[in-house]
């Protein structure tokens, strides 16, 4: 091992742990060890809510059922300072499926309106209508291939004035029409796509890395290529089916 | 007049079907139900006394088909929708079939598996007497959403059908809820000892879905199922009615039931659930069943639930649709010490669920401790699975998507056994590629 070393929080595991999110987490870490760059997982749940988020490089949340999505939200609204310090600073946060809309004003269900956490201003409405679901294409800047993943919401979400995501080459999106995908904002990646996004999308996973290293060490400059061919066959044999 | 025609055109196109290789399963009932919407409504009447539907996630074509078993060899006439399309059409297909050609029907009872999502389409047409529900785990969730919505589908369904006997899990933190505040009969079946190794598997259910506290454990059987407890509004498993004890798992099944024995032949824990929704359907409404062990022999598990086909050497075939599925089917590949090639299938097709986050949350990384020879991916998530294993240090040696060569070359290897786990649309085809190969051995022999 070199001396880098980074420090991955992975918020309320034990509440949101529907949509096989352990791949993500197991993907930012192998590909961190296997550029000998030591890795910590903190799982972070009600038990060690007093965590200092300011020792995280980067932190992730999930998505889970409603039920247990409004538990977790309504844990984190008091720790909505620290987090939003967290991204102002630079810090490297990825917030998936429902984590994604959590972060907003607020976000509706089919039953009631939910107060979201507060550090964006985005804001989710119900989307009247059938449940978006399905296998998505984006296309996003800087990533040489289609980021593929999945998406299963019931929201559509006004960004505002942020930079999206990706552009929808296939799927439905922030407003469940085509058109944009998921947020931007400093080195805040969030997006509808749930699950093992990263597996399949080994340089989306890369850039989030990169990002959490330089932030963290000032002469980090490049991640060494890994062999990615399985990556990216999984990656080519899901667009290619279109 | 129009009943006649529907069971006509549904005979007819069964018949059809047969003449073209098909199985007859949903589509006879669909041209039934279009020329007769209340078909399955009028026929009901003809059951002379009850009407059983067994639903939940895993399990429930065997445990019907079981129940299907007890019935016909005690010598009653049962409508079955035996080939597992539980949907409002596969049950009136399997009206449809048990009719004469005038249009009667005769028959004790019916016994009908049915989807839980479509619970409540179902019970318009035909109100149950009593429901089995086998357990409730996490399943294509892009088709029904979340748990709780199918609870609360399932809810409105007893409630539209005048609160039938609810047979439920007691060893289920989720399902058994059912029976809670219940305005009918429910009993409840469990098993009543520790009896695998005390794991930290996926308890999708293990929160209180009463108040949402984590619930914890005397002892733990897979998935959520155990003894459980919620400390928070202390809610625990009910007092079991029908209780398995002194369990043996070492060679085949064996336990007691109120001190009565029982033993299967085939592997897998969880059948052990099966047969005791079995029982306690059959005793709760007190039906007179000839020698239960005697059926219990007999019974052949249907396809692919650990379905042992010879080619030179054992290939166990078993479906698995979901992480307490595959994890169990793990389980059983671990406890059998013999060195093994195993193939792993994943499709996602519609009925399979589009949606396969679900394969991480699968203990697949296990497998390394089951005396692994070789390990092949296929199916349409072929990759996926390859990733799955790649990101846990498990190498995989072949990735095909013909599971034919994997098959073909496991045959070749100097392990023992081959296991094939499998999902739902990969079972048929697998399955009749490993007969057909099974048949062109048995050519060369003779």
């Amino acid at each position: 091992m070199n001396n880098y070393k980074i420090t991955i929080v992975h918020l309320y595991p034990d509440l949101l742990n529907l949509y096989g999110d352990k791949g993500n987490i197991e993907c930012l870490r192998k590909r961190l060890n296997w550029r000998n760059i030591d890795t910590e997982v903190i799982l972070y749940t009600a038990e060690n809510e007093n965590f200092d988020f300011s020792a995280a490089d980067i932190i992730f949340l999930g998505g889970g059922s409603d039920r247990e999505m409004e538990i977790v939200c309504e844990s984190l609204k008091s720790k909505k300072e620290e987090l939003s310090d967290f991204i102002e600073a630079g810090g490297t946060f990825i917030a998936l499926c429902g984590g994604y809309p959590m972060l907003g004003e607020y976000y509706q269900t089919s039953e009631k309106t939910i107060e979201g956490i507060g550090i964006l201003n985005i804001k989710t409405d119900f989307l009247d209508g059938n449940r978006v679901t399905g296998n998505v294409i984006l296309e996003c800047d800087n990533i040489s291939h289609p980021i593929v993943g999945f998406e299963n919401h019931v929201g559509k979400t006004n960004i505002e004035s942020y930079t999206p995501f990706g552009k929808v080459i296939k799927g439905g999106g922030n407003d469940g029409k085509g058109g944009y995908e998921g947020i931007i904002y400093k080195n805040l990646t969030a997006t509808y796509l749930h699950g093992p996004l990263f597996p399949k999308n080994p340089q989306l996973c890369d850039r989030i890395l990169l990002q959490a290293l330089k932030t963290k060490y000032s002469d980090y400059v490049e991640l060494p290529l890994l062999d990615d061919e399985l990556e990216l066959k999984a990656n080519k044999y899901m667009v290619n089916r279109g | 007049m129009r009943r006649i025609f529907a069971i006509w055109a549904a005979k007819l196109s069964a018949i059809a079907g047969i003449i073209l290789g098909k199985k007859a399963s949903s589509g006879p009932g669909a041209i039934a139900l279009k020329i007769c919407p209340d078909l399955i409504k009028q026929l009901k009447k003809d059951i002379k006394y009850d009407v059983i539907v067994t639903c939940g996630t895993n399990g429930k074509t065997t445990t019907n088909n079981l129940l299907y078993a007890a019935l016909t060899k005690s010598g009653y006439k049962v409508v079955c929708n035996k080939v597992g399309a539980n949907m409002l059409t596969g049950v009136a297909t399997a009206f449809a079939m048990e009719c004469s050609w005038l249009g009667r029907l005769k028959a004790d009872y019916a016994c009908l598996e049915v989807d839980e999502a479509y619970t409540i389409k179902v019970f318009n047409h035909i109100n149950p007497d009593v429901v089995v529900v086998t357990n409730l785990f996490r399943d294509q969730l892009d088709r029904y959403g979340e748990i709780e919505t199918t609870m609360d589908i399932m809810k409105k369904a007893f409630e539209n059908a005048d609160y039938p006997c609810l047979v439920l899990n007691g060893d289920d933190p989720v399902s058994s809820g059912f029976g809670r505040n219940y305005k009918g009969k429910t009993f409840y079946y469990g098993i009543g000892e520790k009896v695998l190794p005390q794991t930290d598997d996926t308890k999708e259910g293990r929160f209180c879905m009463s108040c949402g506290t984590e619930q914890t454990y005397n002892y733990y059987h897979y998935s959520q199922l155990g003894d459980w407890l919620c400390p928070g509004c202390g809610v625990k498993r009910p007092s079991i009615d029908f209780e398995a004890k002194n369990v043996d798992i070492a060679d085949g099944l064996k336990f007691s039931v109120d001190g009565k024995q029982f033993q299967l032949n085939y592997r897998g824990f969880y059948n052990i659930y099966n047969v005791l929704a079995v029982y306690s359907a059959i005793n709760c409404i007190d039906i007179k069943i000839k020698s239960f062990n005697a059926l219990l022999e007999d019974y052949k598990p249907q396809i692919g639930r650990m379905e042992e086909i010879n080619l030179g050497k054992p290939f166990i075939l078993n479906l698995a649709k979901n992480p307490a599925g595959f994890n169990q089917a793990i389980s059983t590949v671990i406890q059998d010490s013999r060195r093994k090639d195993v193939i792993i299938a994943v499709n996602d097709k519609p009925s399979d669920g589009m949606d396969v986050s679900w394969l991480w949350d699968v203990n697949f990384e296990e497998l390394e401790k089951s005396n692994l020879n070789t390990l092949s991916t296929s199916g349409m998530r072929r990759y996926d699975l390859a990733l799955r294993f790649k990101y846990t240090d498990v190498k995989v040696d072949k990735i095909t998507d013909n599971i034919k060569d994997a098959i073909l070359a496991c045959r070749k290897t100097d392990a023992e056994v081959c296991y094939v786990l499998v999902n739902y649309t990969m079972l048929f085809s697998t399955e009749n590629i490993l007969l057909d190969l099974q048949k062109e051995q048995g050519r060369d022999d003779a």
